[in-house]
């Protein structure tokens, strides 16, 4: 009996991880498939391809396709721009959350700096609606020159993912004791060398998690690269979103291609920080 | 594990008997303020200020298309005249309503989807670990890149409704993405298959945490499973129930990438999610004071459920739990 | 008010060992001990009669029967945890109700014996606290109450008093005895406190490394020590061993310690292993009496290098050709350190111990 519910037990996970797994999958499959079986035809659908290639990828770095018929117009598509900009706005994006909440985080977490409400109201900003606070930040960007710019964009990533900084930061400083700062003031260190020099070391971990999890969410930005770029200054999601709408086709290839890129780096980057993938998405709420 | 909330405990804190902490003292001011005064230059500049900027707005008619600068918005001044607009406006009130029903329906398949999972995982078997990992998967996808598997996935020729039909008798032609009672459900699915995981993983870590000698006093006075799922579980993964809900309910009420990248918020204005609804109002039809006030309205109303949300949360912290 | 048999009993954990081959009959209705240094098996072997493990080879019969498949629950047997392991999340009251709400009695029914039980242990003004409220003190007898209430016939009790304070502790090691005999209880007590054993058991079963020791009375595994493990665990201030060699002289252990100017002391065999190479003698420090250097009943002599007073007692301790002894006195014998002392043994009381088994021959 106990036998028959193990089995059971297993076959149901593996059922569900399939289920949840094939998107992933069918993205994949379709990153390799040739154009003539990206739709169904003659009512079959190639569940696996029959005949993988690279020419999706080659397309997307402006490779113009090899001689096959199916696509409807050549017009070449280079996604390397388009990643470099994702890159670079969400590294430094993250550079510029980390240094700003660290030190609020630190002094949240030290000196109760902003006593009970600045933490909840710093946790608040997640709940409005991007949309809702983007649109005068549209005009304000304007007037500003900062739209459609990758300074723009950093701000911008810098400031949503503050929050994430903040409430992550300050959990891991939560654990660090009082006593190891104040051992340091004894020795003769001022505050900002007892933070520099004895409690920032402990948190080196916490910093390269948070460092690492701001990144993917950056890195997966579409709504504020929509709104506040787009001609110019393209990330890889909105670049993703547009190969449709110029006189392109379908080319669903081409975008899965850029898709198994885009998805890449957060995947193998969250395998490093799956240990506090909790306490990140709580908010440091809850720490395993 | 802990659960913290409550900004005022940490280590090195002293307890009082009844588990309240003192805050020690502080005599660094001055230290504090600088430390934070960066992060409170960012908020005042990127957040702050827009929303004032908003609020003024929302007052007016102005749109960029009246040629004028947005300072001198007050030339076109109309008191409340947006949000009565919006709030008598069927298809805000409609939107705003979708977005709900969509909300609780997406959290709370998350939660039951995420809770069975996690009493499946509870026992060790072989591969957890590696059956873990791979379930986190789908939360990583960009959302942009899972808009646009959807998209290939639910069109009526693709594989969901191929797969469905090897089931059903007949074949299933279901048009996901242009009937207009299934384009909100289809993106809801995808919110559901893109943070079941996540519920899946914070449930997990409330489960794995309950003592396990309460359990076992458990099992030794006669409990069944059940029994012991109820009185014994339950109650100590609470808290953290309420917090992924709540965690999850939030973000969940901002969908914007699935939607847009799979209909538009159509067919129509079917799937059309709040934030949806204001980009269409004002990136289509350049209503951007009326917008102006309809995100107001929505920031308030985020503010006021989360304020209520919170409640539970802060009276357990109080109890000691 | 069941009899409990261990019969062979083996858990193995991958390659370890945590109990090997262990025979041990409980009486009904007796209190005993299951002494033993941490790591010994004490708990492991708890957990198998819980119910919370089963056992790798070997069988426990409750009342003659089999129970080694039997769920915990099915078991009838109460457990007190060490760390309590109260319901966090429910009151006093419910939580010893908890295993009559689990059999679905009626609330009047439950309300009664809720009531009945902490009468008995003291705390009927704490029922409706939360558990979060209590005192280490009240939550033990809380969950004391909450084994009690289903009338299990075997109690079982792992170190319960062990995060308690000293005068508590005492307090409650007597009321779990007066509770024991007016219920007649089949109790089995883990400790790794021996005076704790020693002061509440009937009987005392010593393990060490997942093996049984010694199981006797108090007095038995006092006096008669089976080995050296247990002669040497056993006893407030610790047995003073002295190496020795062993010849056999009509019927006696003629034994000879290898120090300086000592006399040999025949000793009483009693039966035992006698294959060994090299013996150990044991005497316990009151069974020595300070004499004068010279004496001739001086079986051995020493220096005094340090007393300790304890109030009701002294404790000397001495050197003696580089082997350290301590030997207990009336409060009134003080002798100044640095005195040259004569010991006498008393040989009726003296141990000797083969050093390849530690068994005991006499």
């Amino acid at each position: 009996m106990k036998a028959l519910l193990t089995s059971l037990r297993m076959i149901v996970i593996a059922a569900v991880l399939c289920i949840f797994l094939f998107p992933v999958y069918w993205t994949v499959t379709m990153a390799f498939k040739p154009a003539e079986e990206w739709t169904p035809t003659g009512g079959k659908t190639y569940w696996v391809p029959d005949h993988p290639t690279f020419d999706n990828f080659r397309r997307i770095f402006g490779g113009t396709p090899g001689g096959s018929d199916s696509f409807l117009v050549s017009t070449p598509i280079n996604a390397t721009d388009s990643i470099v900009t994702s890159l670079v706005t969400s590294i430094v994006g993250t550079l510029l959350a980390l240094a700003v909440g660290t030190f609020a985080a630190y002094g949240i977490s030290r000196y109760r700096a902003g006593g009970k409400m600045l933490g909840f109201s710093i946790l608040q900003l997640r709940m409005f609606p991007p949309i809702a606070v983007i649109i005068p930040v549209l005009f304000l960007w304007t007037y500003l020159h900062l739209f459609d710019t990758r300074l723009g964009l950093i701000l911008i990533y810098g400031a949503v993912t503050f929050p994430f900084v903040v409430w992550l930061m300050k959990s891991f400083f939560d654990e660090v004791p009082r006593e190891i700062s104040e051992a340091a003031i004894v020795d003769g260190c001022s505050q900002f060398g007892a933070f520099r020099k004895s409690v920032l070391p402990l948190v080196k971990g916490g910093l390269a998690t948070t460092a690492l999890f701001v990144f993917i969410l950056n890195w997966s930005d579409f709504l504020i690269a929509l709104v506040l770029a787009g001609n110019n200054v393209v990330t890889a999601p909105v670049f993703l979103s547009q190969i449709t709408s110029a006189a392109t086709g379908e080319e669903f290839g081409s975008r899965a291609a850029l898709g198994v890129i885009l998805i890449t780096p957060p995947m193998l980057l969250s395998i490093l920080i799956q240990k506090h993938l909790v306490r990140g998405l709580t908010f440091g709420a809850i720490k395993r | 594990m802990e659960i913290t909330t409550d900004t005022t405990t940490q280590a090195g804190d002293s307890l009082q008997a009844g588990g309240v902490p003192t805050a020690p003292m502080h005599p660094h001011r001055h230290i504090s303020r600088l430390m934070i005064l960066p992060g409170i230059v960012l908020l005042l500049l990127l957040v702050l200020f827009p929303v004032v900027m908003e609020i003024y707005i929302s007052l007016t008619t102005w749109t960029p298309t009246t040629g004028s600068q947005w300072y001198l918005a007050y030339r076109n001044w109309t008191w409340f005249g947006n949000y009565w607009d919006g709030l008598t406006s069927p298809s805000f009130i409609t939107a705003a309503v979708r977005t709900i029903v969509m909300t609780v329906a997406a959290t709370g398949v998350e939660f039951l989807l995420g809770f069975g999972l996690a009493l499946l995982f509870l026992e060790k078997f072989i591969g957890r670990g590696v059956a873990t990992v791979l379930f986190l998967i789908p939360m990583m996808i960009v959302p942009a890149v899972s808009g646009f598997v959807f998209l290939l996935l639910l069109r009526t020729d693709g594989p969901l409704n191929t797969a469905i039909s090897a089931i059903v008798p007949g074949t299933f032609e279901a048009r996901w993405l242009t009937d207009p009672t299934l384009a909100p459900v289809a993106v809801t699915l995808v919110d559901i298959w893109q943070w079941t995981p996540l519920m899946f993983l914070i449930l997990l870590a409330g489960l794995m945490a309950v003592p396990e000698d309460q359990i076992q006093a458990a099992d030794i006075l006669g409990a069944s499973w059940f029994q012991k799922l109820r009185h014994v579980v339950l109650p100590i993964v609470k808290p953290i129930i309420l917090i992924a809900l709540i965690i999850r309910g939030m973000e969940a009420f901002k969908i914007f990438d699935a939607a847009w990248l799979l209909t538009q918020g159509g067919p129509g204005e079917a799937s059309s999610t709040i934030s949806v609804k204001l980009y269409r109002e004002a990136f289509q039809n350049s209503q951007w004071s009326y917008v102006a006030a309809l995100a107001i309205v929505v920031m308030i109303f985020v503010s006021l459920a989360a304020s209520q949300a919170i409640k539970p949360l802060e009276r357990q912290q109080e109890r000691g739990a | 008010m069941a009899q409990i048999q261990i019969q062979q009993v083996t858990k193995t954990f991958g390659r370890f060992d945590a109990v090997q081959d262990l025979d041990l009959e409980i009486e009904d209705g007796t209190f005993v001990a299951l002494l033993g240094p941490s790591g010994c098996g004490k708990s492991t072997t708890m957990n198998m009669l819980s119910g919370l493990l089963e056992p790798s080879r070997g069988q426990i019969r409750f009342d003659g029967a089999v129970v080694n498949k039997l769920k915990p629950g099915d078991r009838n047997v109460g457990f007190v945890f060490q760390n309590y392991a109260i319901f966090t999340h429910m009151s006093a009251f419910d939580n010893i109700a908890f295993g009559l709400r689990i059999r679905k009695r009626p609330a009047d029914e439950i309300d009664r014996e809720v009531r009945q039980v902490a009468q008995l242990l003291g705390i009927e003004e704490m029922l409706e606290r939360r558990t979060t409220d209590l005192s280490v003190n009240d939550l033990q007898k809380v969950a004391i109450g909450r084994s009690m209430i289903t009338k299990p016939g075997i109690f079982l009790l792992d170190e319960p008093f062990s995060n308690l304070d000293a005068g508590f502790r005492s307090y409650m090691r007597a009321e779990l005895k007066k509770l024991q005999r007016e219920l007649s209880q089949t109790m089995i007590y883990v400790t790794h406190d021996q005076i704790e054993a020693m002061s509440m058991a009937e009987k005392i079963a010593i393990m060490d490394r997942g093996r049984l020791q010694q199981y006797g009375t108090p007095d038995e595994v006092y006096n008669q020590p089976s080995n050296r493990f247990v002669a040497g665990f056993v006893g407030s201030t610790m047995m003073n061993f002295l190496p020795t060699t062993l010849d056999r002289s009509g019927g006696d252990l003629v034994l000879t310690i290898p120090v300086v100017d000592a006399r040999p002391v025949a000793v009483h065999p009693r039966d035992g292993d006698g294959d060994s190479d090299s013996f150990t003698l044991g005497i316990r420090p009151e069974h020595i009496e300070l004499v004068d250097p010279g004496s001739s009943s001086a079986s051995l002599r020493g220096t005094v290098t340090l007393i300790e007073s304890l109030g009701p007692r002294n404790i000397v301790h001495l050197t003696s050709d580089g082997y350290l002894l301590r030997v207990t006195v009336p409060p009134t014998v003080r002798p100044r350190v640095g005195e040259a002392v004569g010991l006498d043994l008393d040989a009726r009381r003296v141990h000797v111990f083969a050093d390849a088994s530690g068994k005991a021959l006499a």
